[in-house]
């Protein structure tokens, strides 16, 4: 039986509420272990920081509040980065037993998905570096997708984000999931066109389903928005 | 199970022998390692000692996780209930949760490891050690897998 994902696009969607999405999901999925789910967001401005928040001294996040974005704690993998308008942020809420248990299986098939997408529709040669400190997944030695993840009794949360025609200059305020030494890009500055997070939605659900091997179950915007206003009105 | 009877009787023969002070204590350690490890089918180990359990996470979770890079640990005195979550482990981009396998009360965190996580992909079952308890409910020990059950329940489709 192949496995089903439920995706659910909630738009544009500050990142609290869509955090209580995620949260209300994440419940759900470890009480039925055949349920997966899929939310496509984009995000209002907003810094976000992984467990190791020892990295980052209050004063400095005070600063980046006061170049206009959030900035939120989390609990996921990574270090520190960026999520805002243009670029597609993607949250799997998937039990891996139904997938395969292994948080490295998942990362990488996390990075895969982005391989594919940009190979499938652009023959654009998007690569992952095997070193530790250069996950996610990069084009042109400049990183175009970031990932952060954690995992509840192999159940995921939090994702990956995909820069489609974000503005870039909200990275040069910090050292992007702490890599000093190599720049950010988006899919649209690579390929020299805009590329809106509209054309790249379907793509992306294209390439997931492929590399996850699994049935899409798209919810309507009717039902999606009834969701949202009822966990995170 | 005859093994077993005649090793408690070395060890009892042993504590009585080193407590005449006519043998060495080092000549014991093999009783030592004859200290119960168990498992559970989150992937998590314990030895037990007396009633001193070390933790820690087995050869199969730490590949499945990738390199840890960061971790945290517990503050010694805190105490769990069995299978509630004791420490988190951060390996590449990917934070997951531990569980305790038995009931316990911290009594000592392997301090070194927070500057070495790694350690716990290349020495899993020994260095890589998480986390020392007092156990509260040693009758849980039991329950738990052996290093066979261990093993056939990873060649399962369950685990």
């Amino acid at each position: 039986m192949s496995k089903l994902v439920r995706v659910l696009n909630v738009g544009r969607l500050e990142y609290d509420k869509c955090l209580k999405i995620q949260q209300h999901f994440l419940a759900q999925n470890l009480s039925q272990p055949d349920s997966n789910t899929l939310i496509l967001v984009e995000h209002e401005p907003v810094y976000t920081i992984g467990l190791r928040k020892q990295a980052y001294p209050d004063e400095y996040l005070e600063k980046l509040k006061s170049l206009g974005a959030q900035v939120k704690k989390t609990d996921r993998g990574g270090l520190i980065t960026f999520h805002g308008p243009g670029q597609l942020v993607a949250y799997p809420l998937l039990n891996l037993k139904n997938f395969k248990p292994s948080l490295r299986w998942y990362v990488s098939r996390l990075e895969e998905t982005v391989i594919d997408l940009c190979q499938v529709n652009f023959d654009l040669k998007a690569y992952r570096m095997c070193s530790t400190g250069y996950t996610g997944v990069w084009c042109n030695d400049a990183k175009i997708a970031a990932i952060g993840i954690y995992a509840k009794r192999l159940v995921t949360y939090h994702g990956l984000s995909l820069n489609c025609d974000v503005d870039l200059k909200w990275f040069s305020n910090i050292v992007p999931c702490g890599i000093s030494d190599k720049s950010v890009s988006s899919l649209s500055k690579i390929m020299n066109k805009n590329l809106g997070i509209k054309q790249i939605e379907p793509m992306l659900l294209n390439s997931f389903s492929r590399v996850f091997d699994c049935d899409l179950e798209i919810e309507n915007e009717e039902q999606v928005q009834n969701l949202v206003n009822k966990l995170a009105g | 199970m005859s093994l077993i009877f005649r090793s408690n009787r070395l060890f009892t023969l042993g504590v009585q022998l080193a407590k005449s002070n006519l043998i060495p204590n080092k000549q014991f350690s093999i009783s030592h390692r004859l200290a119960q490890l168990k498992f559970t089918n989150q992937h998590e180990w314990v030895k037990v000692n007396g009633n001193i359990g070390t933790i820690g996470i087995t050869d199969y979770a730490q590949d499945k996780l990738g390199e840890v890079v960061y971790l945290e640990l517990p503050e010694v005195g805190a105490e769990f209930e069995q299978s509630s979550q004791f420490a988190t482990l951060e390996s590449v981009k990917a934070v997951s949760e531990c569980y305790i396998p038995v009931s316990g009360k911290v009594v000592e965190v392997n301090e070194p490891l927070k500057d070495n996580p790694s350690t716990v992909n290349s020495s899993p079952l020994e260095e890589g050690w998480l986390a020392k308890v007092e156990l509260t409910n040693p009758a849980e020990i039991d329950k738990l897998m052996d290093q066979n059950q261990y093993e056939e329940f990873l060649k399962s489709d369950d685990h």
